[in-house]
């Protein structure tokens, strides 16, 4: 069990970690450039010093600014993995695997086959694809016996399938070793992939835990919804009562200016040609823009004061009236806080 | 632009009225290229021209040198001794800067020491100040009336005319050029390597011994082997702390001195047999090091 609880002072802000991972469980901590994902990764491996708490792997205490201890680098057993594979590049690929440790030649063969780089064990690191130094990379800290795995980006400039081939490769090879590991990304598609549960990091603070479905489709503030993809958030206004003590009057009509109201967050990804209202928010605009995006379109719809983003199977009409689905938006108040549940029943703002 | 100006007009192209180049015939050559080759040549021309005027010394002294005088210069009593002294020297002044000035270096790199700018300026002020004045220096920091020469007295050594001053010299004379090449071989050496190799249960100096070192050790020879040349060459600082005993410089300046230029030259080229197959190996090996690294 990774159990780490503390506070790394940077020049712009303070990063405050709080995480728990049990043995064989992946957590993905994901946040855009410069939200401290590294630093908290770095925390852990002891390459930089908290403030203030304390990080316990396995029963042992790492760091505790209380008990003013602090276990090198060396010591941790703490493997980390980076965007640049970081292979040593005067020794050859067998001798980089058993770097950490010695291995014996079937341990080091059957480990090379597992990944993949079988028959580059006399390689040097300068010949190898970046794919192929990723696995042996990852084949080192495993080999190293480490006792957690942090991942800093370790895949960000491949391409998506080997992406993905390797994420996959990973997450086997971590519930196999039943070791808890840490995946820093900013590419949400990399975090569902690889995660069991998501963090959300911005700016230093974690703004919300959990699987990573409900992060995404149940963010706890604009800010998260923000950070997960959602691309606008529409104004709306309540036509029949709702619950909980932050509804909005049924009735109310929200102000154009948007001060003090309810607006609902899209996700491009949660749209829907048509009406449905049985499905969720029903929105009506104009088609301002629309472009091919994957085996679809992305179409930029003006709905009131703002505009939306949908991806959608067809390319909707330009101009005229645009009726487009949002499946069960989330809700936020006014502070951007998301509303419990559905508020009320919504709809959209006229002017 | 005035056509006076133009690259394309220099070439001997034209060029039209907005300044591209004319179209026809071997003026229709694009402008750009034509100067690019031209500058190209003039590039080459002037590259050789550097190189031959900065082998000519050597040139000069392979042409004016006779099998007889060799003979006879080197086959004299003594004649060999400052070459055994320069050998020794220059052996210890490579080990005192590989101790002492390869910690140095890596700290410089790493930035590990307070105010970086304040060492640096103290590893280029020996590189910047002439030999002659260092040695004048010297005398003041390590001469018998100072407080380290007499410190040295108690231990019955001596830093003025003795092997220990002329080692003092040479360590002046080359330590720059070692620890300014060890400090950019180290520098080029990426840091999250070393911290991987913690990473991985090395501690620190097992770290620096296992990757940073055979990283950097092509550079570190580069280094060594430039300081060498310049121990083996000191003569400025050593011709005033350290007139005897001999080395081969002041065996040349010397035999110049009191029989001539003829007798002066054989001299000239034991020094280089002696000074120059270091670093051309070492400059050989690290090429071949630097093409396995890059595969």
């Amino acid at each position: 069990m990774l159990d780490a609880d503390f506070e790394v002072d940077r020049r712009d802000f303070t990063v405050r970690a709080a995480v728990r991972v049990p043995p064989g469980e992946r957590l993905a901590l994901f946040g855009p450039s410069g939200a401290g994902k590294t630093t908290l990764l770095e925390a852990i491996a002891g390459l930089v010093t908290p403030r203030r708490g304390r990080i316990v792997l396995g029963g042992r205490v790492l760091t505790s600014t209380e008990l003013r201890q602090a276990v090198p680098p060396w010591q941790r057993r703490v493997g980390l993995l980076r965007q640049n594979p970081g292979l040593f590049p005067h020794l050859s690929v067998r001798a980089n695997l058993s770097y950490g440790r010695p291995a014996t030649e079937p341990e080091l063969t059957e480990l090379a086959e597992l990944l993949g780089v079988g028959d580059l064990l006399t390689v040097m690191p300068a010949r190898l694809s970046g794919g192929q130094a990723h696995r042996v990379a990852l084949g080192r800290l495993l080999l190293a016996h480490c006792d957690a795995l942090l991942l800093d980006e370790p895949f960000t400039g491949l391409d998506a399938s080997l992406r993905r081939a390797l994420t996959n490769l990973v997450v086997s090879l971590v519930v196999a070793r039943d070791v808890p590991a840490v995946l820093v990304t900013h590419e949400l598609a990399d975090a569902q992939a690889f995660a069991d549960r998501l963090a959300i990091l911005d700016r230093g603070q974690m703004l919300q835990v959990g699987p990573p479905g409900e992060v995404v489709l149940r963010p706890v503030s604009q800010r998260v919804a923000e950070l997960v993809g959602y691309l606008g958030f529409v104004p709306v206004q309540c036509v029949s009562p709702g619950a909980g003590p932050t509804s909005p009057v049924p009735g109310d009509t929200v102000p154009g200016d948007t001060a003090g109201a309810v607006t609902a967050g899209i996700h491009p990804e949660r749209t829907l040609a048509g009406a449905h209202p049985g499905r969720g928010l029903v929105l009506t605009g104009a088609v301002t823009a629309s472009r091919p995006a994957g085996a679809g379109w992305e179409a930029d719809v003006r709905v009131a004061e703002t505009v939306i983003t949908c991806r959608l199977p067809d390319q909707p009409p330009a101009g005229g009236e645009f009726v487009v689905t949002v499946l069960d938006p989330p809700y936020f108040g006014p502070d951007g806080a998301a509303l419990p549940a559905e508020p009320c029943r919504p709809e959209q703002v006229r002017q | 632009m005035s056509l006076a100006a133009s690259p394309a007009v220099a070439a001997g192209g034209t060029v039209t009225g907005d300044g591209s180049p004319g179209p026809s015939g071997p003026l229709s050559r694009p402008g750009p290229q034509r100067v690019r080759s031209v500058s190209g040549a003039v590039s080459v021309i002037g590259a050789a021209v550097i190189w031959i005027a900065l082998l000519g010394p050597v040139i000069a002294l392979l042409t004016h040198l006779s099998w007889n005088a060799i003979r006879s210069s080197l086959t004299a009593p003594g004649a060999l001794d400052p070459l055994v002294v320069s050998v020794e020297s220059g052996a210890v002044t490579l080990a005192v800067l590989f101790g002492l000035g390869t910690p140095l270096a890596w700290m410089m790199a790493r930035g590990r020491l307070p105010f970086p700018r304040v060492w640096e300026a103290g590893v280029l002020c020996s590189l910047l100040l002439p030999p002659l004045v260092i040695g004048l220096l010297l005398i003041f920091m390590v001469g018998p009336y100072t407080p380290i020469g007499e410190m040295l007295g108690h231990l019955n050594l001596s830093a003025s005319n003795t092997f220990l001053a002329l080692c003092i010299a040479e360590v002046y004379e080359s330590a720059p050029y070692y620890v300014l090449s060890a400090q950019a071989a180290f520098s080029g050496v990426d840091p999250r390597l070393e911290q991987q190799a913690q990473l991985l249960g090395d501690r620190p100096l097992r770290a620096f011994r296992r990757v940073t070192l055979p990283l950097a050790t092509p550079g570190l020879a580069m280094g060594l082997s430039v300081a060498w040349a310049r121990a083996m060459g000191a003569f400025g600082a050593v011709i005033i702390i350290a007139y005897h005993p001999f080395g081969i410089p002041l065996q040349i300046y010397t035999t110049l001195q009191e029989t001539g230029l003829a007798s002066a030259l054989p001299f000239a080229l034991v020094l280089l047999v002696v000074a120059l197959p270091l670093p051309l190996a070492a400059y050989v090996w690290s090429a071949r090091a630097g093409r396995r690294l890059r595969g």
